[in-house]
């Protein structure tokens, strides 16, 4: 038995399931789902466990995706930390890049870097831009600093030197020297995180990596202690921002690899999920109670980014981390989302969101405020008994006063202001959607269109729609992908440096060994959790860009013992056009970043196809109802239990699908058809 | 009130994201760093008026740029000689609408729906290079605009969906760096062309009605919202003097007068009295002061929603022409940002007691931008080193100044990391940090300043850059001290050591270093209402020194 949990902004969800160990294919799948438990995470964990009375003594592979990171950097309650950095830098952190997205704001206030300045010193050391020593470290220059810290109380700290990326030498002697003579911090060395260049970003990384290194590292030992007594046996897999899993022990080493573990793992769910019924150019919008988050797919290969910006808003620039994130845009846009009336009595929806608690205000919790969700229950696109997972009926006394304020100052009735709360909504997430395409030069009708998460399903046709895409397929399971995706990902670990040099042949050699270094590093990480070498499977990337310029283009080498510099220039050129819209054959072409992906394949299921149970539409259909569906009309509907519709019958719309997790709308002039892995696919009729 | 109101509210959101699909498209293809990086561009669609509908902007100074270079390019093509569809003006005429100085270039392409003239789609974008005297084409020492690169005065470029080769060439003969200036030529006119595709696919969703009536109600709503603001502030006539300390040549300080009158039903800034327009390249266009007009007036009414033409119909802007604000042909313009920065930091200083929980006391008021050039020790390459420098920001009613930000005259501009510099200009730096040089005492502290300190490793180098403030101090706000001065200083390696302002050229040789200083940011309050815990805090911090608690702050 497998099991994957997944801890999001509003709900905790849990997907457990047998495969055949022959054909792999997954058997019976079963759901559970809790609300998140801040502050305490692994409660909520423990709480889907027990609501479905699983017994781990019987599980052979737990995967877990997790918030702890990005939790405690949102609400400031990471450890007390300290920098340690080159003589002349130590306001690098706070001077930032000095960007102000704010533009007309004189009153714009910058954020707070996460290290005040009497907690970032420096020491004598310096290594040029070439990796060499031009004034050496002498360790017990740091002896002062580290008393003054030992005073204020500091639990972590971050080293990060100039050019650390290049030659870490003097950030390895630092770092065995204090974990040596003063164990009780917990340390962290730049070139642990990253060793990609750019001195802010670096130092962002490191310290924001410091800075939740004690808190995971509590959490993770906590979960795993607890899952031991429960009496599961096994290694506890987490899900990483690349789309990979990795052990407990591996994370610990550098926490921040865990930032967008949860929305990382349902877009690789996706891919595993478009490869299997063929479908490799993928949308994959997933909407969960707090957020939406989107991502593109091409050639059934997710994009894997290696700066990543957090808190990043239109008036702030944000907190810039170096690690290996699936590209995805989020915004505060998902079912908890609150609708709400700017200053010039604007209708908007997000991103503050009523969350778990006290959530929707249909959820009858003591919730105040209108959400997406509400919307979604006064057009009776989410059923009554079936709202959440047929748990408890909506509070319509508890919506009706919510949504007052806002029908009085609009002068609207309440399904008036439910159709606007949804079109604004969409609105929001086709801008998303056009963010990771359109605006990258994808046409979105080359793409299908993956809906996941509990709110997914609810808006993918017309969002579809809106951008001409021919299919939007509604997956298996799709309340809770993101704990699905994470039973199907492997073992995955990022290596990227920073070596500037030229691209000619004479290189050739250097590449290799450049190369060949950071595999024996993987080699050796993988092999400290008992993995053997012959397992690991390399890729091997290089970010390449023209002489002169800024930006950069990640290109994959086919084999590193044929390389051919005709073909390496080739393929540059047509990526950069692609990417930039021109390329400049007669440029000289930099090396910039290697970058090295080091995985190991676990055994696992693969998607199967499901048994036709011979069931007729007429015995999947629970009710016939009026359902809204705005400038479509309102509409008597037929709603289905998901569970009892077979492969391959095909349904006029309008309709609605209803399972545990979620609702899927087909609005009327759609039909949907149920393939052979029990996926819903919608398309225009 | 119907449902139509959402569709109103949805095409206006798809228009910022329009604009906002176009500022990329300049971003992801443009080939000047100074494009793709300091994002010094904007971008903006109007309607057929040449209305302000939607804008995308990298940095301030654009703001009034993208409706008045439509708007004088409707005059320009009237009646008899209309704009037809597949053309596209090109502009950059600084004493003209939308005019900045030469090296920013505006493109302009009508939009038009069955026939009938629609939208606009604009922008304008900082070339690296558009000839004249220097590389880059900015210099402190012109004296005519002719030195100061190409001039492309409301020129098709081109003309129902022709290109017009013969300007193609004149720009590819007349530049330093012909390809990366066409490239932002092409790349220009590509972004204007998604913005002008998703607007037809916006009006064939909505309809053409839906389009203009949300496009009225959008300007309706600018305007309400910024007269409702507008509203709060107290009425009144209020006078301020500013300086422009050089011309370039070493003359100045020249002065720069300022009326504003605020009244329930508008704003009026009166620039009349100002210096006449002077010799060197410290110049600006009526465009740019435009710009500093409405920048000022949005930061105190609506600085965080998007601008249209209706939020900015309550503001008035009066001045003569041939003032050192309102500058005309010949004058030499290149160095305008610095005059533009004095202009917004006047009307800020004049605002402020008015306003005083909207705005803070001075900022650092420079660009600050310095070239250092030269070829490259290990490389033998040439280098051209430009950048801006950060400094210190002045304390407001909520909190203290802002330390190592940018003017504001930027806004997504990005510094240059030292370990990115230190390979490509073969220098290396040795302080990138915040001074105490002491000032902008107040109950909220101004902002550090910094230094950025680098030795130079060329046999040679020469220094050129433009840092005024350097007489003049950062003010404080509500009884808040001034605080510090721009500078920079030439440190030789016989221990010598040279102050700059405002220079051209200056011979660096090997070993000697190069010490860049920006001003700490004005005090807002009274020191002595500082709380005690913050003036601790700072002492901890490093921020100030125990000396200047003691003495500035009475801290014992």
């Amino acid at each position: 038995m497998r099991v994957a949990t997944d801890i999001g902004g509003t709900f905790t969800d849990l997907v457990f399931f047998d495969y055949d160990r022959e054909t792999k294919e997954v058997k019976s799948v079963e759901v559970s789902k809790s609300s998140t438990t801040p502050g305490e995470f692994e409660k909520g964990i423990l709480n889907t466990i027990k609501k479905i009375g699983l017994d781990l003594t019987t599980i052979d592979f737990f995967a877990h995706g997790t918030t702890v990171v990005i939790n405690a950097i949102t609400e400031r309650k990471g450890a007390k930390t300290a920098l340690i950095t080159t003589e002349g830098f130590r306001d690098v952190l706070e001077i930032a890049r000095g960007t102000r997205p704010d533009l007309y704001n004189f009153n714009f206030k910058k954020e707070e870097p996460f290290v005040e300045r009497y907690l970032r010193q420096e020491v004598k050391e310096r290594i040029n831009y070439q990796g060499e020593i031009i004034t050496p470290l002498y360790e017990s220059s740091v002896d002062d600093h580290i008393l003054e810290f030992i005073k204020e109380g500091v639990e972590a700290i971050a080293i990060c030197f100039l050019h650390g990326y290049k030659n870490p030498v003097h950030e390895k002697k630092l770092a065995a020297y204090i974990r040596t003579k003063y164990p009780i911090f917990e340390v962290i060395t730049s070139h642990e995180v990253t060793r990609e260049w750019r001195e802010y970003e670096r130092t962002s990384s490191t310290v924001l990596s410091a800075y939740v290194k004690p808190i995971a590292t509590t959490y993770l030992n906590n979960l795993t202690r607890h899952l031991q007594n429960l009496g599961y046996k096994n290694n506890l897999y987490i899900m990483q921002s690349n789309g990979g899993i990795t052990t407990v022990e591996d994370v610990k080493a550098n926490p921040i690899t865990l930032i967008e573990s949860g929305p990382a793992s349902g877009m690789l769910g996706a891919v595993v999920l478009g490869r299997t019924i063929g479908k490799e150019n993928l949308l994959v919008l997933d909407i969960g109670g707090t957020t939406a988050k989107c991502s593109l797919i091409e050639n059934g290969i997710p994009k894997i980014v290696t700066t990543y910006t957090i808190e990043k808003t239109k008036t702030q620039a944000g907190f810039p981390i170096l690690t290996p994130v699936i590209d995805i845009v989020e915004i505060g846009n998902g079912g908890g989302s609150i609708a709400w009336l700017d200053d010039g009595g604007k209708m908007r929806v997000g991103p503050k969101s009523a969350a778990a608690n006290p959530g929707p205000s249909s959820y009858g919790k003591g919730g105040t405020s209108f959400t997406t969700t509400d919307a979604n229950v006064v057009c009776n696109r989410i059923h009554k008994d079936y709202f959440l997972g047929g748990e408890l009926q909506p509070d319509f006394d508890s919506l009706k006063s919510a949504v007052k304020p806002l029908c009085e100052a609009l002068d609207m009735t309440l399904e008036e202001v439910a159709r606007g709360v949804i079109r604004v909504a969409n609105s929001n997430m086709v801008n998303a959607l056009k963010s990771v395409s359109v605006n990258k030069g994808y046409d979105p009708r080359d793409f299908s269109l993956v809906v996941i998460g509990g709110g997914g399903p609810m808006h993918g046709a017309y969002l579809g729609e809106e951008l001409q895409m021919p299919e939007i397929i509604v997956p298996l399971n799709a309340g809770v992908f993101s704990a699905f995706g994470m039973l199907m990902s492997d073992l995955r670990r990022d290596y990227i440096r920073t070596d500037v040099m030229n691209l000619n042949e004479k290189q050739f050699s250097i590449i290799k060994s450049v190369f060949q270094d950071m595999k024996n590093e993987a080699i050796q990480a993988y092999e400290r959790d008992a993995y053997k070498q012959e397992d690991i499977r390399f890729e091997h990337y290089l970010d390449l860009r023209y002489d002169g310029q800024e930006h950069s283009v990640k290109l994959k080498l086919a084999d590193l013992n044929q390389l051919k510099i005709d073909e390496i220039e080739h393929h540059f050129h047509q990526l950069h056009k692609q990417r930039y819209a021109f390329s400049l054959t007669d440029t000289k072409i930099e090396i910039v970043n290697y970058h090295l992906v080091a995985e190991v394949v676990v055994n696992k299921p693969v998607i199967g196809k499901v048994e036709v149970k011979g069931t007729t539409v007429e015995e999947a259909l629970v009710a016939t109802e009026k359902v809204d569906f705005d400038e479509a009309g309102i509409h008597e509907s037929h709603f289905f239990d998901r569970n009892k519709l077979d492969p391959g019958m095909t349904v006029k719309g309008p309709a609605i699908i209803v399972e545990q997790s979620t609702s899927t709308v087909v609005p009327p002039g759609h039909q949907f058809r149920i393939d052979a892995y029990a996926n819903i696919i919608i398309r225009k009729k | 009130m119907s449902l139509n109101k959402f569709t109103s509210d949805i095409i206006q959101d798809s228009l910022i994201s329009i604009g906002e699909a176009m500022f990329e498209t300049i971003q992801r293809t443009s080939m000047s760093p100074i494009i793709y990086e300091a994002l010094d561009y904007a971008v903006g669609i109007t309607d057929g008026d040449g209305r302000l509908l939607a804008q995308g902007n990298g940095v301030i100074t654009f703001l009034a740029a993208m409706s008045l270079v439509v708007e004088d390019t409707l005059k320009r093509f009237g009646e008899d000689n209309p704009l037809k569809e597949g053309d596209v003006v090109m502009a950059n005429t600084p004493y003209a609408g939308g005019g900045t100085h030469l090296s920013d270039i505006a493109l302009i392409t009508p939009i038009f729906y069955k026939g009938e003239r629609v939208a606009f789609t604009v922008n304008k974008a900082h070339w690296t290079d558009i000839g004249g005297t220097n590389p880059g084409s900015v210099s402190t020492v012109s004296t005519e605009i002719f030195q100061e690169g190409m001039h492309f005065p409301f020129i098709k470029i081109k003309e129902r969906g022709t290109l017009n080769d013969a300007v193609v060439k004149m720009i590819e003969a007349n530049v330093r760096l012909p390809k990366s200036t066409l490239g932002d030529l092409f790349s220009g006119i590509a972004a204007n062309d998604v913005g002008a595709e998703r607007i037809i696919k916006l009006i064939d969703k909505y309809g053409l009605e839906a389009y203009k009536q949300a496009a009225e109600e959008f300007m309706e709503y600018g305007e309400r919202i910024s007269l409702k603001e507008l509203q709060k502030i107290p009425n009144g006539v209020y006078e301020n003097t500013g300086f422009i300390e050089n011309d370039g040549f070493g003359n100045g300080p020249f002065p720069l007068k300022l009326k504003i009158t605020i009244s329930n039903t508008g704003m009026t800034c009166d620039f009349t009295g100002s210096h006449e327009q002077l010799k060197g390249p410290l110049n600006l266009s009526r465009t740019g002061l435009e710009t500093a007009v409405r920048a000022a007036f949005k930061s105190i009414t609506t600085p965080t929603l998007p601008a249209n033409n209706g939020s900015f119909k309550h503001v008035k802007l009066i001045c003569p022409d041939n003032t050192i604000v309102s500058a005309k042909s010949p004058a030499p313009i290149s160095v305008y940002y610095e005059v533009f920065l004095a202009a917004v930091d006047l009307l800020l200083k004049t605002l402020g007691p008015v306003v005083p929980d909207k705005l803070p006391a001075g900022h650092f008021r420079s660009v600050c931008v310095t070239y250092i050039s030269g070829i490259h020790p290990v490389t033998n390459e040439f280098y051209v080193q430009a950048e801006p420098l950060s400094g210190g920001w002045g304390g407001c009613a909520s909190h203290d100044g802002n330390r190592g930000q940018f003017s504001y005259a930027h806004g997504e501009s990005y510094n240059i990391p030292a370990e990115t510099r230190e390979r490509k200009y073969g220098v290396v730096v040795e302080e990138y940090a915040f001074h105490n040089e002491g000032g902008g005492y107040g109950e909220y502290q101004g902002g550090n300043g910094q230094y950025l300190i680098f030795k130079i490793l060329s046999e040679e180098a020469f220094l050129t850059g433009a840092f005024l403030g350097y007489s003049i101090p950062t003010w404080g706000l509500n009884e808040g001290k001034e605080g510090s001065y721009n500078y920079f200083t030439v440190l030789r390696t016989d221990g010598t050591e040279e102050d700059y302002n405002v220079v051209t050229n200056v011979k660096l040789f090997k070993g000697d270093r190069v010490k860049l200083v920006t001003a700490t940011g004005g005090g807002y309050g009274n020191p002595t209402n500082r709380k005690r815990k913050k003036i601790e805090r700072d002492i901890k911090n490093g921020y100030i020194t125990m000396e200047q608690a003691e003495e500035h702050y009475g801290f014992v």
